[in-house]
């Protein structure tokens, strides 16, 4: 019988005590487990937020933002300019473009309402599509429309003929990388990207409650401009306003707009954090402040991600609390067995055990009673983990998602698609997107912590077994 | 060969010192069966603790076949109780937990025999004990009081030791069993050439012994052998 068999064996001597040990264990573990799943995920969303949001710089026009405002257009020589602005590592245009349902302007034309463009002048980007809306105006919307109607480019017709229902427009957006306006990789449920942003194609990817209005799936045509084009994917954006979106390539928004080299935004990366104040200083000078409004989504996610970081701390603590606590479990386990078997231990001893070999019997009773802790421990997290993080989360982000409501708006009747509103970028919603899934990987690394903190745990009674003579036995006889 | 030169040991008591082994001297050939007898607390399982290593003398040394303990680290003293030693205790001191075969087993482990051999060489040791095959993988405490015994015997003879140490080996077995472990010891000592030393308070077994010792207050005299003649003895 090998020391590991032994210490296996030993293990079950008692029954139930080894079931109570590893009980007590399991919810340790379960604990830390989850803290840790818990950690890492938000871990996983900070980072996320500070590569993608934290290190953008969002390029306007300057005194104009989406559809509203005025100034001039940001050009693709501009992109050119910001590429060349020291620690940007990438520039990404957009070109927004206003659908309306094509039926719809016609029955608005027949009862002489006219011009259902946007307001400020933007009109002229407006384009026709075999699309309906899948946001329906309702209050809000006929307000806008009533209170900007008449701007621009459109006309009130002189009828008095009842005119039809508004509906609001569809966001189109050319897109210069998968990217959604906030520089956010686009999250696609179904279906692929469009593959090169950088050239014309008849390819889209629909918002997936835009799709559904209109009963589309990957591989459905429909029509911009009665040009055919074919669903190549879904996204979700995560709001209702963000879902009743599309994205084409740049070139084809252009192209769609009669407007070649016409950007409504530039996303514009810095390659740090730490580069992020100079390199908005350094483009909004290389672009001139007449010409560009540069503006920066980090100052307005400080407090979210100093929300999600006073959750990492706490689950890290509880997790390291957590652990310290199956360590001390062990250790307390191990020195009553070594008490308890002072006279076996010397009976090895006696018949000639090197004290290494004891230790190492002990520590591996110690980790068989672990292992068996961690099973159902991992367990126990995979189920709880989601709980726990959304408890902690939720509780976290409350008073954070109070305070900035008031500026989460967004833009009337249109803005960016996305559902982001602005550069504020739903603070709220990404703090509360963050899924805390017990990945194997995560349980794997907490188990190999727990073990080490074990081995720590059972190395000290390992140890006193050092101390025991082997002359105790014979005493004892 | 063992020679046991002027060992003292000495334990504190209070204000006073008490030498349970007092300037104890004798030589013991190669496979002689002896015995140690004396009353309870005359200082006999002390004695074995410091032939067997698992005490250090105060004063004095003893010498195995020219080794003395008395200059060895701990390691090399484990080595020698693994190596050298054969222990059998009163209580036989077997791991309960563990089968026959498997108490067997565990000198063999900790000398790095292979398990293949270890196990071969264990069931071996069990039946030349007169342990019923069906019970070598039977759990120590599922044996009977005189079956645990032949265990320890089997355990003790597992790495083929120069010195047998016996502690009351018969001391909580009926007449008969006693009996039988003593021909077995006797036997073991003859036909291995392992000495055995047997510490007992019971004459009759002592009588049965190749040598005998009393120990009284500390100090060893040797009384008349049964078939040999009286090795040089003092103290």
């Amino acid at each position: 019988m090998s020391v590991l068999a032994r210490s296996v064996g030993n293990a079950f001597r008692n029954k139930v005590r080894t079931a109570a040990v590893v009980a007590v264990l399991a919810v340790a573990i379960g604990l830390a487990l989850a803290m840790l799943v818990a950690n890492q995920a938000v871990t996983g969303k900070v980072a996320e937020l500070n590569a993608s949001v934290g290190t953008v710089l969002t390029v306007n026009p300057a005194g104009g933002q989406g559809f509203e405002g005025g100034g001039e257009p940001l050009t693709s020589a501009q992109a050119a300019t910001a590429a060349a602005v020291p620690n940007v590592s990438s520039v990404v245009g957009t070109k927004a473009l206003r659908l309306r349902n094509a039926a719809e302007i016609a029955a608005g034309a027949a009862s002489g309402r006219t011009g259902q463009g946007g307001p400020g002048g933007q009109s002229a980007t407006s384009v026709t599509t075999s699309l309906k809306a899948a946001v329906d105006a309702g209050t809000l919307g006929n307000r806008n429309q009533a209170a900007s109607g008449t701007s621009g480019t459109g006309t009130t017709g002189s009828t008095t003929a009842a005119a039809p229902a508004f509906s609001l427009p569809i966001t189109a957006t050319g897109i210069g990388a998968e990217v959604d306006s906030t520089g956010k990789g686009l999250q696609l449920t179904q279906g692929t990207g469009l593959g090169n942003y950088t050239a014309a194609s008849t390819g889209a990817l629909l918002g997936t409650t835009l799709a559904e209005k209109n009963g589309l799936n990957v591989g459905s045509k429909f029509t911009i401009q009665d040009q055919t084009f074919t669903v190549k994917g879904l996204f979700d954006a995560g709001t209702a306003f963000g879902n009743n979106a599309l994205y084409v390539t740049l070139p084809t928004a252009q192209t769609l707009a009669a407007l070649p080299g016409e950007l409504s935004t530039m996303i514009v990366t810095v390659n740090s954090m730490e580069n992020v104040d100079a390199a908005k200083a350094a483009l909004q000078a290389a672009l001139g402040s007449g010409k560009a409004d540069v503006t920066q989504g980090q100052r307005n996610l400080q407090t979210a991600v100093s929300s999600l970081d006073s959750v990492k701390n706490i689950s890290f603590i509880a997790f390291v609390a957590a652990l310290g606590t199956a360590g001390l479990i062990i250790l307390l386990i191990m020195v009553m067995l070594v008490r308890e078997r002072r006279r076996e231990i010397g009976v090895l001893k006696a018949i000639g055990a090197p004290n290494r070999t004891i230790g190492l019997q002990f520590v591996l009773e110690a980790l068989v009673l672990v292992a068996l802790g961690s099973v159902v421990g991992a367990a126990v997290a995979s189920f709880a983990s989601g709980g726990i993080a959304s408890a902690l989360i939720s509780s976290s982000s409350s008073t954070t998602a109070t305070g900035q409501r008031g500026g989460t708006g967004g833009f009337p009747g249109g803005g960016f698609p996305g559902g982001q509103g602005g550069p504020l970028g739903g603070a709220s919603q990404l703090l509360t997107s963050v899924t805390a899934s017990a990945s194997p990987g995560v349980i794997a690394a907490g188990i190999a912590a727990v073990f080490g903190v074990a081995i720590i745990g059972a190395l000290v009674p390992a140890l006193l077994t050092a101390r025991i003579r082997p002359i105790e036995v014979l005493r004892g006889e | 060969m063992i020679e046991v030169k002027n060992l003292v040991r000495t334990f504190k008591s209070g204000d006073r010192n008490i030498k349970p082994v007092n300037d104890v001297s004798f030589e013991l050939e190669q496979g002689t069966l002896a015995s140690i007898v004396g009353k309870s607390g005359s200082g006999k399982s002390t004695l074995l603790s410091l032939l067997g290593a698992l005490d250090k003398p105060t004063s004095g040394d003893v010498v195995v076949n020219g080794v003395s303990l008395a200059s060895m680290p701990d390691g090399k003293l484990t080595k020698y109780r693994r190596r050298d030693i054969g222990f059998v205790f009163q209580q036989f001191a077997l791991i309960p937990n563990l089968s026959a075969v498997d108490n067997v087993m565990l000198p063999m482990e900790f000398a790095g025999v292979r398990k293949a051999a270890r196990a071969e060489r264990a069931r071996q040791l069990l039946e030349q004990v007169q342990l019923d095959p069906d019970k070598h993988v039977r759990r120590i405490n599922r044996l009977s009081g005189g079956e645990q015994q032949r265990v320890a015997i089997a355990r003790a003879l597992a790495n083929e030791p120069k010195l047998i140490l016996a502690d009351e080996p018969t001391g909580n077995l009926d007449e008969q069993t006693g009996e039988h472990i003593i021909e077995l010891l006797s036997t073991l000592s003859r036909d291995h050439n392992t000495t055995i030393l047997v510490v007992t308070h019971d004459r009759a077994l002592a009588n049965k012994t190749d040598r005998r010792f009393r120990l009284q207050q500390g100090r060893l005299t040797e009384e008349p052998a049964r078939n040999r003649a009286t090795a040089a003895v003092t103290g």
